[in-house]
C-alpha cells in the first residue's frame, strides 16, 4: 500500500516544470498562416539580429482576441496582428496602445491607407488583400456584383458565408450594385436570402472552391485575392472580374498590447516586418502583398498579389466602425434569412 | 489480484486524478457558463436559444439526422453482420478487415472524396443521366441528403463489427431451434436474433447517435451553412460570434443527447427482453 502511495506521489510530482528563459523574449500573436514561410523570412533573421527570442502564438483573430481580453490585467504577448475591424475593438476594449511610429524607421514608405487605418493612431497596415468575382470566363460575363445573382447564373454560384473575411465585403459590394450603401447590409442580404435555394453553397473555407471550380459544381466566386493563385492552376478559364462597383477587400494591422513590457522590442519587431527587404520576401513568396509603396516584384508575383498604388487606392473597405457596430445584427440577418 | 481495495484505489489515483483534473473539471466549468450568468444561476441561456428559429431548427435538424444515420446503419449493419458472421474464417477475417479499412482513412479525406462523387460531375450524377433518369445533374452536394450520407459511411463500420462480435456470442444453435419450432425469419430476428444480440445493438446505436450528432467535417464539408447542425453551429458560436455561453449551451444540449440516446436504447432493449 505505502509503495503505491510513494508511487502516485512522484507522479505527480513529475509535472514538467518551464525552464526559464535567460534572455529577451517577444511574444508576438499571429494567423495560423504559412508559418513556415514567416518563420524562414520573418521570424528568424529577427532573432539573429536582435538576439532575442521570438515566442509566435497563433490562431484566428476572434480566439487570439478573446485570449488577449482574458490576460489583459497580466498581458502575454507584446503585439499582434488582427483584422482592421478586430484592432478598433481592441481599441475600444482598452486592449492595445499607441504605435508610436516615430520609431518606426519605415513608417514613411507606407501606403497612405496602411498608415493608420482606424484614424485613431492604433494600429499600423501591413498587408492587404482585394475581394472580387473569380469567374469562368467561358460560361458567363461578369460586369457588376449583381451579376452573381443573375438567374442564370445564380445557380452555379458559391457565394461567402457572412462568418467569413470575404462575406461582409462582398455584400457590401452587391449591396451597392443593388444600391444600398448602408453598413447594416439588409439590403444584400435579403437579395441573398431570396436566392439561397438556387446558391450552391455559402463557404467557409475558400481553399474549397478551387476543387468546386475545377468539378463544375460553381463557376463563380467572390474570393480574396489571396487565394486567387489556386485558381490560375486549373485547366479551365478562369477570370478576375472588374465589376463596375469597384473591389472591396480588407487590410490585416499590427498592434501593441497596453501594459506590455517590451514595447521597445515590438516595435522593432514590426519595423523590420514592414521593411522594404521583408515586405519584399513575403511578397515574392506570395505569402503577403505589400502594405510598404517601395516594394517591386515580378510581373508573376504581382498577379497573384493586391499590388500597386492604383489598386490600393480604389479599394473600397468596409470603415471599421462599420463593421464592428453592424457584425451583431449582420450575424443574425443572415441567420434569420439565409442560415436556414 | 490485490491484497486489498486501497491498493487498488492507490493505483487508480493518478489516473483519476488526471482525468478529474484535465477532462471532468474543465467541462464542469464550461458547462456552468450556460447556466451561470451575470453572478446568478438561470436558465435564459437556454430559453434565449431555443427562443430562435435558426437555432430550433438546428437542433431538430441535428436529431432527426442522427436517428436516420442509427436507424437505417442498424438495418444494414444486421444484413452485413449476419452475413459476415456465416462466413467461414478466412473469409470472415477478410470482410472484418474491408469493413475496418475506412475506419483507417482519416474523415476529412473521405469526406473530400464525396464532394468528387456527389458533384454535378461525378459518377453518381453521370450514372443518374446515363439512365435516362434526368437530364440535367441534380444537386446533390451541400444539401441535408449529403450529410446523412457522409455520416452514414463514416460511422456504419461501427454498428456492424458490434453487432459482428453480438452475433459471434450468440448460442449457434439458437436460430436453427427457432426454425424447427416453426419460426419464420421475421420471427426469428424479432424473437431470438435481436434480444441475444441487444448489447451490440445498443453498442453500436451509442456509438453512430453520438458520432453523427457531434461530427463536425462532414456537415461542414458535405452540407456548409446551408445545412447546419449543432456542431457547426457551436463552431460559429466560437470562432466567429465569440459567444461561448451559446456554444456552452450547445455543448450541454450534445452531451445531454448522447446520455439520453445511450439510456434509451439501453432501456428499450432490457423492456424487450423481460417480456
Amino acid at each position: 500500500m505505502k509503495h503505491a502511495l510513494i508511487a502516485s506521489a512522484a507522479l505527480l510530482a513529475l509535472t514538467p516544470v518551464a525552464a526559464s528563459a535567460q534572455e529577451k523574449t517577444l511574444t508576438i500573436s499571429v494567423y495560423a498562416f504559412a508559418q513556415d514561410d514567416f518563420k524562414s523570412i520573418v521570424y528568424d533573421p529577427f532573432e539573429a539580429k536582435c538576439g532575442c527570442k521570438l515566442v509566435v502564438e497563433t490562431g484566428n483573430s476572434v480566439e487570439r482576441l478573446a485570449k488577449m481580453e482574458a490576460n489583459k490585467a497580466n498581458p502575454v504577448i507584446d503585439m499582434a496582428v488582427v483584422s482592421m475591424a478586430d484592432a478598433l475593438s481592441a481599441t475600444r476594449k482598452g486592449l492595445i496602445d499607441k504605435i508610436d511610429t516615430a520609431k518606426l524607421t519605415n513608417f514613411g514608405k507606407l501606403y497612405d491607407l496602411a498608415k493608420d487605418p482606424n484614424g485613431d493612431g492604433m494600429s499600423v497596415g501591413y498587408t492587404f488583400y482585394a475581394t472580387s468575382i473569380a469567374y469562368r470566363s467561358d460560361k458567363m460575363k461578369i460586369e457588376s456584383w449583381a451579376d452573381l445573382l443573375k438567374p442564370e447564373y445564380v445557380g452555379h454560384v458559391a457565394f461567402p458565408n457572412v462568418t467569413t473575411n470575404q462575406g461582409p465585403p462582398a455584400l457590401y459590394m452587391l449591396g451597392l450594385a443593388l444600391g444600398s450603401d448602408n453598413p447594416d447590409l439588409k439590403a444584400p442580404i435579403a437579395a441573398v436570402g431570396e436566392k439561397k435555394d438556387d446558391i450552391v453553397t455559402f463557404y467557409e473555407k475558400s481553399s474549397q472552391l478551387v476543387q468546386l471550380m475545377q468539378q463544375e459544381e460553381i463557376w463563380a466566386a467572390p474570393i480574396g485575392r489571396f487565394s486567387w493563385a489556386g485558381f490560375t492552376k486549373l485547366d479551365v478559364p478562369v477570370s478576375w472580374a472588374t465589376p463596375k462597383e469597384g473591389q472591396t477587400g480588407g487590410m490585416n494591422v499590427m498592434v501593441m498590447t497596453k501594459g506590455s513590457k517590451n514595447q521597445d522590442l515590438a516595435l522593432q519587431f514590426m519595423d523590420f516586418w514592414l521593411s522594404t527587404e521583408i515586405q519584399t520576401k513575403l511578397a515574392e513568396k506570395l505569402v503577403d502583398s505589400p502594405a510598404n509603396k517601395e516594394v517591386k516584384v515580378s510581373d508573376e508575383a504581382a498577379n497573384n498579389l493586391t499590388y500597386g498604388e492604383d489598386t490600393v487606392k480604389n479599394l473600397k473597405l468596409i470603415p471599421s466602425a462599420a463593421a464592428l457596430d453592424n457584425r451583431a445584427g449582420w450575424l443574425k440577418d443572415w441567420n434569420d434569412t439565409v442560415g436556414q | 489480484m490485490f491484497q486489498n481495495r486501497t491498493e487498488a484505489l492507490a493505483l487508480a489515483l493518478p489516473a483519476a486524478l488526471f482525468a478529474a483534473l484535465v477532462f471532468l473539471l474543465p467541462v464542469v466549468i464550461l458547462l456552468s457558463e450556460g447556466f451561470h450568468i451575470d453572478g446568478s444561476w438561470t436558465l435564459s441561456a437556454y430559453t434565449g436559444f431555443f427562443s430562435q428559429s435558426l437555432n430550433r431548427t438546428v437542433f431538430l435538424r441535428t436529431f432527426k439526422l442522427g436517428l436516420e444515420v442509427t436507424a437505417v446503419s442498424a438495418v444494414i449493419g444486421y444484413a452485413a453482420a449476419f452475413a459476415i458472421v456465416n462466413l467461414p474464417p478466412k473469409g470472415k477475417g477478410r470482410m472484418i478487415g474491408l469493413v475496418t479499412l475506412p475506419l483507417m482513412i482519416s474523415p476529412v479525406a473521405r469526406t473530400y472524396a464525396w464532394i468528387v462523387i456527389l458533384g454535378r460531375t461525378g459518377i453518381v450524377n453521370q450514372a443518374i443521366q446515363g439512365l435516362g433518369l434526368s437530364d440535367s445533374p441534380l444537386r446533390l452536394l451541400f444539401t441535408e441528403t449529403a450529410v446523412f450520407i457522409g455520416l452514414l459511411q463514416l460511422f456504419l463500420p461501427l454498428m456492424i463489427l458490434s453487432l459482428i462480435s453480438a452475433l459471434e456470442n450468440m448460442p449457434k444453435d439458437a436460430i436453427p431451434a427457432a426454425r424447427v419450432l416453426g419460426a419464420n425469419w421475421f420471427q426469428v430476428f424479432w424473437k431470438v436474433i435481436l434480444p441475444l444480440t441487444r448489447e451490440g445493438l445498443v453498442v453500436g446505436g451509442t456509438l453512430v447517435f453520438t458520432g453523427s450528432l457531434t461530427a463536425y467535417i462532414t456537415p461542414a464539408v458535405l452540407g456548409g451553412s446551408k445545412v447546419l447542425m449543432l456542431e457547426t453551429l457551436l463552431y460559429q458560436q466560437v470562432s466567429v460570434a465569440n459567444d461561448f455561453v451559446a456554444a456552452s449551451v450547445i455543448a450541454f444540449m450534445l452531451i445531454v443527447m448522447s446520455f439520453a440516446a445511450n439510456i434509451l436504447l439501453k432501456r428499450l432493449a432490457t423492456a424487450r427482453n423481460k417480456r
